[in-house]
């Protein structure tokens, strides 16, 4: 049976998708039989970050609505063994996806799969519903900034009455808190919230820290899920992420603001 | 600050409001035994019967039709002003409506109703958000709530108190008839004596409260005291105005 996670956040633009694509990379260079499923139907994102996206024949859609199989549709990422990505359509919208067809595509791969990793679109509406509704774990990706802490607030109000375990009495869904976006300087200057004042108001467990990164960009607009740059901190943010899902204890990191050298300081030297 | 915004604008408001009211508990659909007793009860305290409204309980009574008209007129007779029926089926309620009288559901009914632990005046959905986390256990009516209320999130007491053992998060409404404890931060709305009652407060652990309302008299965070934010509070209504005052 396949561990099904969810990674929203309400608010849109947060960092979802980058998330859900480092972390199902990571989980399948730790030897986890993994796919990630893009649930944002009508606007199609995660083959662009994963890097397939010359190759996607038949979506989720066509899946759920009979007209392809589900091996014809998994796209089997070239760079990592045992990933796989599962498109959205980019000309449907979310009404075309079924609380019953979306069961069946997760039952089948549930069979095969250690990991399902689903990205869930922006928003409350039906199709962040769909995307939670049959998941174990959700990642709740959130910005240090105020409105981005209220809107996975609301979020966990939905993870724990609108889901299949709260609507079946069965034991809630484990929600981990993973923090993008964070730069400790700014963090120091008062200009961000701290990760302290955002772990008290959502009271969850936190399960991540990524750092503002230059790496990200870079990796988004090559389609290669930053966990492949392990010389990046924020590679090595999501690789600890990964660990810390798979059940191992793993100290933070990344949430101070580092002390620059003199040599740094002489030639500006930048993160990397 | 209360709700009265511009008195030369406004052609009413809307006040909750606890009325004493006469409940006369039918124990039979004969009008003529009623009509007997009430003769018998005029000679004794007429000062009793000056157009005094009466609610007609029908709660004790089985029979599925009832001469409600003839009752009312008895009523009437006696200088007693029948304002609304309460229990009885749904035929009482359509005579009852008919007749241009109020109709209440019987008493089981509204006493068992915050036992289920749900706000009736909440959307479904928000009810049903709330549900999961929660222990609710019911106390005559109060309500006691564990965990965080997120934003979103709507949680009420509609006959009694309510207690929150953790945070209400910014965007998070509570309501309660009676008084509102929040051991923990408050950040979102809380509103008390939704029903009128002006004695009740509201008390929390740490004051960030978006509104705070007690009887339909509110103040905004912007209307709150900077120097009280983020202290341990107990709100109270005097003179239709909400005083904050920190707690030790």
């Amino acid at each position: 049976m396949a561990k099904i996670i969810v990674v929203t956040s309400g608010k849109g633009g947060v960092g979802k998708t980058t998330s859900a694509a480092a972390i199902a990379t990571g989980l399948a260079l730790r030897g986890n039989k993994t796919v990630v499923i893009d649930f944002d139907v009508g606007l199609r994102n995660l083959d662009l970050i994963m890097g397939c996206e010359r190759r996607v024949v038949y979506d989720l859609v066509n899946v759920i609505q009979g007209e392809a199989g589900l091996n014809q549709a998994l796209i089997r990422d070239k760079r990592t063994e045992n990933l796989h990505i599962l498109p959205a359509s980019q000309t449907r919208d979310k009404d075309a996806l079924t609380m019953e067809g979306v069961e069946r595509v997760l039952d089948s791969l549930s069979e095969e799969y250690d990991y399902i990793v689903c990205d869930s679109p922006a928003g409350i509406e039906r199709g962040a519903q769909l995307a939670m509704y049959y998941a174990d774990e959700a990642i709740v990706v959130t910005n240090p900034e105020v409105s981005s802490v209220r809107d996975s607030d609301r979020i966990l109000g939905l993870l724990a009455s609108k889901t299949r375990r709260a609507e079946q009495n069965m034991d809630p869904v484990r929600e981990r808190l993973l923090i993008t976006r964070y730069d400790p300087n700014r963090v120091d200057t008062g200009d961000m919230l701290n990760l302290e004042d955002i772990q008290e108001i959502l009271a969850i467990k936190l399960v991540g820290l990524i750092p503002e990164s230059e790496a990200v960009l870079r990796a988004s607009n090559q389609g290669v899920p930053v966990t492949h740059d392990q010389q990046s901190d924020a590679g090595q943010a999501y690789a600890d992420t990964v660990s810390r899902l798979m059940g191992e204890e793993i100290p933070l990191r990344f949430h101070q603001a580092q002390k620059r050298g003199f040599l740094s300081r002489v030639f500006g030297g930048g993160r990397r | 600050m209360s709700l009265k915004v511009d008195r030369a604008e406004v052609a009413f408001t809307f006040k909750g409001g606890m009325l004493p009211m006469t409940v006369m508990e039918l124990a039979t659909a004969d009008p003529e035994r009623v009509a007997t007793q009430l003769a018998g009860k005029l000679n004794q305290s007429p000062a009793f019967f000056q157009h005094t409204p009466v609610v007609l309980s029908v709660e004790k009574l089985d029979a599925p039709h009832l001469a409600l008209e003839r009752l009312c007129a008895v009523c009437r007779e006696h200088k007693l002003l029948p304002v609304a029926v309460r229990g009885g089926g749904d035929g009482i309620k359509q005579s009852a409506w008919a007749l241009g009288l109020g109709w209440f559901p019987p008493q089981e009914i509204r006493a068992a109703a915050p036992a289920s632990g749900e706000a009736h005046d909440t959307g479904a959905e928000a009810a049903a958000e709330a549900r999961e986390n929660s222990e609710a256990p019911a106390l005559e009516g109060g309500r006691i709530f564990r965990g965080t209320v997120r934003s979103g999130q709507q949680l009420s007491a509609p006959h009694g108190d309510l207690v929150i053992v953790g945070a209400v998060n910014a965007g998070a409404e509570i309501l309660a008839a009676g008084s509102v404890h929040v051991y923990g931060p408050l950040r979102g709305r809380a509103l008390a004596g939704i029903h009128g009652s002006r004695e009740v407060g509201i008390f929390c652990q740490e004051l960030h409260a978006e509104l705070l309302s007690i009887a339909g008299n509110y103040k905004r965070l912007e209307d709150i005291d900077v120097e009280l934010l983020g202290a341990n509070v107990e709100v109270r209504l005097s003179e239709d105005q909400l005083n904050i005052r920190t707690l030790v």
